[in-house]
């Protein structure tokens, strides 16, 4: 669906992109997680054609995004990163303003969407809050029902509530077959909604992976206190994966023998048990073997 | 063209344009008014009193024996050369430079409309604005000749004078284009929307107050806004003209394709 092919954008300060090769698919949401200034924005604007990159290119549905812009802009909903917008204008004036860029005659969507976000769009834009502008932005990319939505960082500015108005939007949008990708860095977010993600670290791709998979191959961490001292060095003896915390304290990571955890852990003196919930991020990075601080 | 951009441009320039015009038209009116067929000879005197380079900096140094030189003289020697800008510059920045470096033209070009279209809309909104705004002042400017003197006003060369200054305008106006579509950043488009014409008019004013600067004048188009060489000489307006307007439009055609082929970090 949007071909990524060996995209290469290096800026004069030696940052960029480097080398990006992936396929979104047709009908999957994906998350495009990475910390600020990895290139995540780069990325974006070569699918939006905004930029020359020096290498590669980017195609959706066939066409070449830098050279075919108009056609490809048909059915991409675009919300771009920065929020900027004509200040001059008043918020509805201005989705009229893009609902007639865009040849579009059905305003129901856009009315449904403003109301779905409780927007007042009656008022002058540059009078908005940051998270009057973000819904006014969302609202713009999704109103004339585009195929493919190119999200940059769409839940910045908006609370815990919006937030989750929006990712409802997100699996109805999913459910109707539309093909997502929206850039996040905050990982909770891309494992709340996406079916893939790829993680973005100084402009290179470092992971892609099901996000399923992923969930499923989570360890549980357990961190077990013991009464005595003899039963801390028995539990670290007993074959399980452990690592000393403190005195009394131990660590052990269970993946799928909770039968041999509880079983070891019955011949000891415990005195209390925690969970430690591992992030996604943690997994992901463990599991390429990379030292995780994307998490801003 | 996109019409819905078109209007949208419209509506973000047009309080410029009006000021402008009204900075103008009050200038015209005074001129206009100064002028005083039974005092011409006191007017020429009290020039002479002044010292000669300075007057000459503005133009002033015709013997304005009739109400078109009058004009020609203390208009478009200075003041119509200059408040125009008040608009061509801004305006200029307004339509391209300045959505790029506030980002909005992200929400432009998100649309179905390719560069060249987004671009070629807002020239044209650029070239027909600001030929309003001569057309305008034009006619406001017989409006008042005639209200005060009638008959006194020469149409044929105050046209000519005006199509010559219209047409240095376009090309003013392709210099903007292209400083706002070469740009990121509105400080720089408008540096050099207004340098190169301010660098214009200081090279005029330096070439007509000293001898010794003459030479000044082939670099600046103002001079080419000459009421000699034009009053009574229709075939230097209108060669000069098409000259200019052809210009003009490379300008503006280089622009466009600028715009369209560079990277814009929005």
């Amino acid at each position: 669906m949007i071909e990524i092919q060996q995209l290469t954008h290096v800026y004069p300060g030696g940052k960029g992109i480097f080398d990006l090769d992936f396929t979104l698919r047709e009908g999957e949401v994906f998350g495009y997680l990475g910390p600020n200034g990895a290139g995540k924005t780069t990325t974006i604007r070569n699918i939006m054609g905004f930029v020359n990159a020096q290498k590669g290119r980017v195609m959706i549905r066939g066409l070449d995004c830098r050279r075919d812009t108009a056609a490809v802009q048909k059915f991409i909903g675009y919300l771009p990163g920065e929020i900027a917008f004509f200040d001059n204008m008043k918020g509805l004036e201005f989705l009229k303003f893009v609902g007639d860029m865009h040849n579009m005659t059905d305003t129901r969507l856009r009315d449904s969407l403003i109301e779905r976000f409780e927007l007042d769009a009656s008022g002058s834009i540059r009078k908005m809050s940051k998270g009057m502008k973000q819904k006014l932005g969302i609202i713009a990319a999704f109103m004339h029902d585009p195929d493919v939505y190119i999200l940059d960082e769409p839940t910045g500015g908006l609370d815990p509530f919006m937030q989750n108005v929006f990712m409802d939007l997100i699996k109805q949008e999913k459910a109707r077959g539309k093909t997502i990708m929206f850039s996040s860095h905050i990982f909770e977010e891309v494992q709340r909604s996406c079916d893939r993600a790829g993680i973005i670290r100084e402009g290179r791709l470092a992971a892609i992976e099901d996000v399923k998979s992923l969930n499923a191959m989570k360890s549980r961490e357990f961190i077990v206190t013991l009464a005595a001292k003899k039963d801390v060095l028995n539990l670290l003896a007993s074959g399980l994966e452990t690592e000393r915390l403190d005195e009394k304290k131990v660590l052990v990571r269970v993946a799928r023998n909770f039968d041999d955890f509880i079983r070891t852990l019955s011949a000891f003196g415990v005195t209390n048990l925690d969970i430690r919930q591992r992030s996604l991020e943690d997994i992901f990075m463990n599991y390429y073997g990379k030292k995780g601080n994307g998490h801003e | 063209m996109n019409k819905t951009l078109f209007f949208a441009s419209l509506k973000a320039n047009w309080k410029l344009l009006l000021g402008t015009f009204l900075v103008l038209a009050m200038y015209q009116s005074v001129i206009i008014g100064m002028y005083d067929p039974e005092s011409i000879e006191a007017m020429n005197a009290l020039i002479k009193a002044f010292p000669e380079g300075m007057m000459s900096a503005f133009g002033y140094n015709l013997p304005a024996n009739d109400l078109t030189s009058h004009m020609g003289t203390y208009l478009y020697g200075f003041l119509m050369l200059l408040f125009p800008l008040m608009y061509v510059v801004p305006a200029g920045n307004n339509l391209m430079a300045k959505h790029v470096d506030r980002g909005s033209m992200a929400y432009l070009l998100g649309t179905p409309n390719t560069r060249i279209r987004i671009a070629r809309t807002q020239a044209v909104f650029f070239v027909s604005s600001t030929l309003l705004l001569f057309v305008s002042v034009v006619l406001f400017g017989m409006l008042v000749s005639e209200a005060l003197f009638p008959g006194e006003l020469n149409y044929g060369d105050y046209l000519l004078l005006n199509l010559v200054t219209v047409s240095v305008y376009m090309v003013l106006c392709g210099i903007a284009f292209l400083a706002s579509c070469v740009f990121n950043e509105s400080r720089r488009s408008i540096m050099a929307g207004l340098g190169v014409p301010g660098l214009f008019l200081i090279f005029k004013m330096m070439s007509s107050a000293s001898e010794q600067l003459d030479g000044l004048k082939y670099a600046t188009l103002f001079s080419l806004i000459d009421v000699h060489g034009i009053f009574g000489h229709s075939g230097y307006a209108l060669l000069t003209s098409g000259i200019l307007i052809g210009a003009a439009v490379l300008l503006f055609i280089l622009s466009i394709r600028i715009f369209d082929r560079r990277g814009l970090n929005i």
